[in-house]
């Protein structure tokens, strides 16, 4: 099942943005309408991290639920951090679900946006729903003069479960993400409404944060064996970026490829921070086509823009009192300076001269934000989002330091400016690491051949024979090993952050297993294996450096039955390979880690280049024989395919036409083509593209093979170029672009 | 047996034939230079043209067409055209384009050279 309707134009009622635009969450959204539209379902909780963003998530739910036209009528509710009475909020709920309601029933999406009265929502009543809209207003008057909020809070919430069946079944959603520490009477809402929705025979999607959501359910008995629960994770690098460039587009803010990377990292993939930063942006004017432009732009959010406002705004609701607030700013700051000192709760009890009670609602507070992370006793602060840590910096200096300000944001600007290319360098490095965490989570006593666990056997027998040849050595080798079948892995770091000194934490990792599939004592093995930055073979000396490290590692932290395994780019010289051998540890280099990677069963991560997809880009001006440089590079890219040469010449000489023929029809006045190659496994693809006109005997047709050439050639000598591709290429398309043409041509790899 | 080169392509003439050298990359500069050599051999009176592509790599479409232009004005004059020394790859050009239909292909200058001879004994003698 999808939610995208390509077929039909999506409506868009509580949606800020189209479906097309709505970045990642397409699993989230999926299971939230399965869930609305599975009879009998109950509850489905959302937890997920307080920046992550999930209103929107909600709002296009409830839009594919609204274009459906189903039995299901959605409902969408969000509870405002700002201060109200709760009887208010929950006359503002009953209003919201009667105007929801009808907005479906008499299918006015714009109905949804507008906030009539009850009287109002009377008259618009369908005849079928009259007569129990008007009890229920009715219901209501006399609750509402009552004198009894409880009583009034509850029958508003419940008023959902008035709907007479046949009119449908309803699906709350309800946004309580906003919910913080708050005074106990908007806690007590928030309360009655998971209450009333897990004891009533509705469907209902609760959002909420990570931290509490499921914390308060459980406090408040809710049926959650009967609850399903989905973790809303952080958007993906590429969905962030994504975002970035879709916010940018829409705000009219001008973003370079650098900054909106950049603010992936620094803003790590917050939906809720990127947006108000891109927000910010088009306030001000600001284009983010520079590192400087976007840092200075950071911190005047930080020191009291938007981000400022709403970390200040989170703090305050937290912890009311100022001068409270200031004193907690300096613990907060001064523990973060320290992490390997993780201060202790009657440590900040003293320190701050409170109570126990109210440091633990603050404790909460905080860790529900996930600015801190407390597990009763001691504080961690240094796993706070950065965009955190830079405005409780800021607000220590100015507030408890009392530095100027000038000063402050100068330092700030610099720091932030001098961070952003360690930021996006780490960035790099991760992406470059060769998964070793992720590979080592796969172990389950696979049999592999021990050469891949020996550098030194491998240089001798494998290196350098073609890949095709290596596989099958591999595949006859009958020296085999089993691995281990791991049962946790976490980084080096975990154990031990002065790791964090020798390598990056993605780099080093310690893996738990027991071999044998035996769950014993002395099957009971430790792994720790690491991935050397080295351009050469290992010297020896940075060999010994490193097993000695990960020893120390494993003796401070109590590990027995230790397994050393050591992962160089070129792997190692003979006396470095003598001396791994003489320690039993293990001594591979990337090949050799990506063929037993690769070996490991389904859903390879660590093995990056099987059925990896190649992209070349080229963008090359038109005339003075320039076709002849692309034609170079792409003779290049077939040679490594392992095209024959018949097969390259046809290739060349397609290119070599398609690049002629946006030169001389596309009057285009950049006079540039642009060149896309990409290689898969089993064939080339080639885009040649180029703005301008579209010539008339060009249309956007797919792979037509048009009237064989040899009975045009002479009679017509035009139209000779694309004929030649058509015969030259397996698959010949024009892609539909809005401005000039884009050519997509296709060799197969046949043997 | 003058050679020329510059402006137009490199040719010598053998008899009445006129050897024309085509270069790397046949396209529409070096096509037309082809072109304007072969028109100034056949203004000249030359009866055959032997276009030899022993260095020739890439052609492309323009190139190509220039050729078939040549070949008309060649037919027109009563002179013979001969390819030599096509590379196999070029030679499935030309035969994708129909080229091989009205020119002779020959394995390398010397047998083009041949050819034009044996042809040119075999013609009847008119009175």
């Amino acid at each position: 099942m999808s939610v995208e309707r390509p077929d039909e134009k999506q409506r868009r009622v509580l949606g800020r943005v189209d479906r097309s635009a709505f970045v990642g969450r397409a699993d989230e959204l999926l299971r939230i309408v399965q869930h609305a539209e599975t009879p009998e379902s109950a509850g489905l909780l959302l937890l997920l991290a307080p920046t992550a963003g999930v209103s929107e998530l909600l709002r296009q739910a409830y839009d594919e639920l609204f274009n459906r036209r189903g039995n299901v009528i959605p409902i969408y509710f969000s509870l405002q951090r700002e201060a109200k009475t709760a009887v208010s909020t929950a006359i503002e709920f009953l209003n919201t679900f009667l105007t929801q309601y009808l907005a479906f029933r008499r299918n006015e999406p714009a109905l949804s946006l507008t906030s009539p009265t009850l009287h109002e929502l009377l008259d618009l009543a369908p005849p079928a729903d009259y007569d129990w809209i008007a009890q229920l207003v009715q219901s209501f008057n006399r609750e509402r003069f009552n004198d009894d909020d409880e009583s009034l809070i509850r029958w508003c919430l419940s008023s959902p479960q008035r709907i007479p069946a046949k009119h449908g079944r309803l699906c709350a959603m309800i946004d309580v993400v906003e919910r913080v520490s708050l005074p106990a009477e908007r806690l007590a809402l928030t309360d009655e409404i998971i209450r009333a929705f897990s004891h009533a025979d509705v469907s209902y999607v609760l959002a909420g944060l990570r931290r509490q959501l499921l914390r308060t359910a459980y406090s408040l008995q809710c049926e959650i064996d009967e609850t399903e629960v989905i973790r809303v994770e952080a958007l993906s690098e590429a969905e962030a970026g994504l975002l970035v460039e879709q916010l940018a587009q829409r705000h009219r803010v001008q973003v370079s490829a650098e900054v909106r990377d950049l603010l992936v990292q620094q803003f790590e993939c917050s939906p809720f921070l990127i947006s108000s930063f891109v927000q910010s942006a088009r306030e001000f004017g600001v284009s983010l086509t520079s590192y400087l432009a976007c840092e200075r732009l950071y911190v005047d959010e930080i020191m009291g823009g938007r981000l400022g406002r709403y970390f200040a705004g989170v703090l305050e609701e937290i912890v009311p009192d100022q001068t409270m607030r200031q004193s907690l700013i300096r613990e907060l700051f001064e523990s973060s300076t320290a992490p390997e000192e993780q201060p202790r709760f009657e440590a900040w009890k003293r320190t701050l001269k409170i109570e126990t009670e109210a440091l633990e609602r603050i404790l909460r507070g905080l860790h529900t934000q996930e600015f801190i992370s407390w597990d009763g006793n001691s504080i961690q602060t240094d796993k706070a989002p950065i965009a955190w840590k830079d405005f409780l910096r800021a607000r220590y200096r100015l507030e408890v330091a009392k530095e100027s300000r000038a000063l402050v944001v100068a330092d700030t600007i610099t720091d932030a400016l001098k961070r952003a290319p360690r930021t996006m360098a780490r960035y790099y490095r991760r992406e470059a690491a060769i998964g070793l965490r992720q590979s080592l989570a796969r172990f389950d006593s696979q049999l592999i051949p021990s050469v891949l666990l020996d550098y030194d056997r491998f240089r001798d027998v494998y290196k350098g024979l073609p890949p095709a040849e290596i596989g099958n050595l591999l595949d006859a080798d009958t020296d085999l090993v089993r691995l281990p079948q791991v049962v946790h892995v976490a980084s080096c770091a975990s154990f031990n952050p002065s790791t964090l000194t020798m390598c990056d934490e993605e780099r080093s990792v310690v893996a738990h297993a027991f071999g044998e599939g035996k769950y014993t004592e002395a099957n009971q093995t430790v792994w720790l294996a690491a991935e050397i930055d080295s351009k050469l073979e290992v010297e020896l000396d940075l060999t010994k450096s490193w097993f000695e490290s990960l020893m120390d590692v494993a003796k401070q932290s109590g590990f027995d039955g230790v397994q050393i395994w050591l992962i160089a780019r070129e792997g190692f010289k003979p006396e470095a390979c003598e001396f791994l051998a003489r320690h039993r540890a293990y001594g591979s280099s990337r090949q050799q880690f990506e063929l037993l990677s690769s070996r490991l069963g389904e859903g390879a991560e660590g093995a990056k280049d099987a059925n990896a997809v190649h992209e070349f880009e080229m963008v090359v001006p038109m005339g003075a024989d320039n076709e002849l440089i692309v034609v170079h590079a792409v003779e290049e890219i077939a040679r490594r395919l392992n095209f024959r040469p018949e097969a390259i010449n046809q290739i060349k000489h397609a290119v070599v036409e398609a690049f002629i023929n946006a030169s001389e029809h596309s009057l285009s006045a950049e006079r540039k083509i642009y060149q896309r190659f990409r290689a898969e496994d089993d064939k080339l693809v080639i885009t040649i593209s180029s703005r301008g006109i579209v010539p008339m005997t060009v249309e956007a047709r797919n792979g037509e093979m048009i009237a064989p050439p040899d009975e045009e050639v002479l009679g017509n000598r035009r139209g000779l170029g694309l004929n030649l591709i058509r015969t030259l290429m397996d698959e010949v398309e024009f892609e539909r672009v809005d401005d000039g043409t884009s050519l997509r041509m296709t060799k197969y790899l046949r043997p | 047996m003058a050679d020329s080169i510059g402006f137009f392509a490199r040719s010598r003439c053998v008899g009445t034939a006129a050897v024309i050298y085509a270069s790397d990359y046949l396209n529409k500069v070096s096509g037309e230079r082809i072109e304007r050599e072969c028109k100034r051999q056949l203004d000249s009176g030359c009866q055959a043209l032997v276009i030899d592509f022993r260095g020739t790599e890439l052609v492309n479409s323009i190139g190509i067409s220039i050729l078939l232009g040549v070949i008309d004005v060649a037919e027109k004059s009563g002179a013979q055209v001969i390819f030599s020394d096509v590379n196999s790859q070029t030679a499935q050009l030309f035969e994708m384009l129909g080229l091989t239909r009205h020119v002779v292909l020959a394995r390398d200058e010397q047998e083009a050279l041949t050819t034009l001879t044996e042809r040119s004994s075999a013609a009847p003698i008119s009175h």
